[in-house]
């Protein structure tokens, strides 16, 4: 397994929900389900209301959504979450 | 002189007066406190957001002052009031600095809150539409005023601004120039996030316009964040006023109950004295 990490910001306008290290991210949109792993393309999206959840080295966090836009470069993780 | 019992009643019911505006200015004060880390990461997250989208264009700023434009012609002022009173004259100095620049044939009037709207229809001003605040505790809901200020080809938000604890002011802000504004850290012009080497999913024109319709959103939560900030300090101070008239009162009641006291104190020993007098000359004449 890759150490490699993906530099993850989750945060509503008024709510900062995650900021850290984590290995996967997934979430919904209008395409359907999707992943973000480490070395993942740069990435823009917007989030349909589904239930977004960040895989760290300890837990799982789930974070109920229901729009939001992610971005992701270079391993940084950009989740605006709950608009 | 009044009768010591009454005294203590009025002492009585002003402590409770007392009691009830600590609260009061308690909570206000807790509410303070929430509302400032709500706008501070408000700020924080526009600024995020913007970073981003001033990557997938080269002119986001007209690109957004287009959007806002429909023009009708006329001109909107939106006013931020409160829901509910307690909170001193800070809704009148408003409602004055509005009306200041308010002309009816060039500009309408929508108003946030019922002390606003109570304000304006005192003075006989007609308003286009009213909406209450948006709840400042959880999410704040802002699409219908969005909505209602689209046909306008310019929009005026007044509301009351926290500066200190002790202080606050009115301000007025045109929407398209704050976000201007607020967006005055833009990014390294080279840096771009192009269709060639990043996947949009929608499309970008879909979501560069969910970004645009989150900032706006975002400024007009600020506005009303803001005020709802001036509102619960402006609430705090007139407690804080309140809570001390009334401990004057209550040590006003005090003093005078134990004037009273002694007053009648005195009168039964005057009363017992002269009784004495009176035995003791009876006794004489025997």
């Amino acid at each position: 397994m890759s150490n490699q990490q993906l530099n993850v910001i989750a945060r509503a306008p008024f709510e900062l929900y995650f900021e850290g290290q984590a290995q996967v991210v997934s979430a919904v949109n209008k395409i359907g389900k999707f992943d973000i792993l480490p070395g993942h393309t740069d990435f823009f999206s917007l989030i349909n209301p589904c239930d977004v959840v960040i895989e760290t080295d300890n837990e799982q966090i789930s974070i109920p959504t229901t729009n939001g836009i992610v971005t992701v470069r270079d391993d940084q993780v950009m989740l605006f979450l709950n608009l | 002189m009044r009768r010591a019992n009454a005294i203590q009643k009025d002492q009585t019911e002003i402590e409770t007066v007392e009691d009830l505006t600590g609260v009061f200015e308690s909570l206000a004060s807790t509410q303070v406190a929430k509302i400032k880390t709500k706008v501070e990461l408000s700020k924080e997250f526009f600024d995020l957001i913007w970073s981003k989208y001033s990557l997938i264009r080269v002119d986001p700023k007209s690109r957004i002052t287009q959007r806002i434009r429909q023009d009708n012609g006329k001109n909107v002022f939106v006013v931020i009031s409160a829901e509910a009173g307690l909170s001193g004259d800070i809704d009148q100095r408003l409602i004055e600095t509005v009306l200041k620049d308010y002309d009816p044939k060039t500009t309408d009037l929508i108003v946030l809150g019922s002390h606003g709207a109570q304000q304006l229809m005192q003075r006989g001003i007609r308003y286009t539409h009213y909406f209450r605040v948006p709840e400042t505790d959880s999410y704040v809901d802002v699409s219908p005023v969005i909505k209602a200020i689209e046909p306008y080809k310019e929009t005026k938000i007044y509301y009351e601004e926290y500066l200190s604890l002790g202080t606050q002011g009115i301000k007025k802000m045109d929407l398209i120039q704050t976000i201007h504004t607020m967006s005055d850290s833009t990014n390294d012009p080279d840096d771009v996030i192009a269709e060639t080497d990043t996947v949009f999913e929608p499309s970008l024109e879909e979501i560069a316009d969910s970004m645009e319709q989150a900032m706006m959103t975002l400024a007009f939560s600020q506005a009303i964040l803001e005020s709802s900030l001036a509102q619960d300090a402006s609430r705090f101070n007139a407690m804080a006023v309140a809570k001390k008239r009334a401990m004057e009162l209550v040590n006003f009641y005090k003093l005078e109950f134990h004037q009273s006291k002694r007053s009648e104190s005195d009168r039964r020993m005057r009363e017992v004295m002269i009784s004495l007098k009176r035995k003791k000359r009876a006794r004489n004449n025997v």
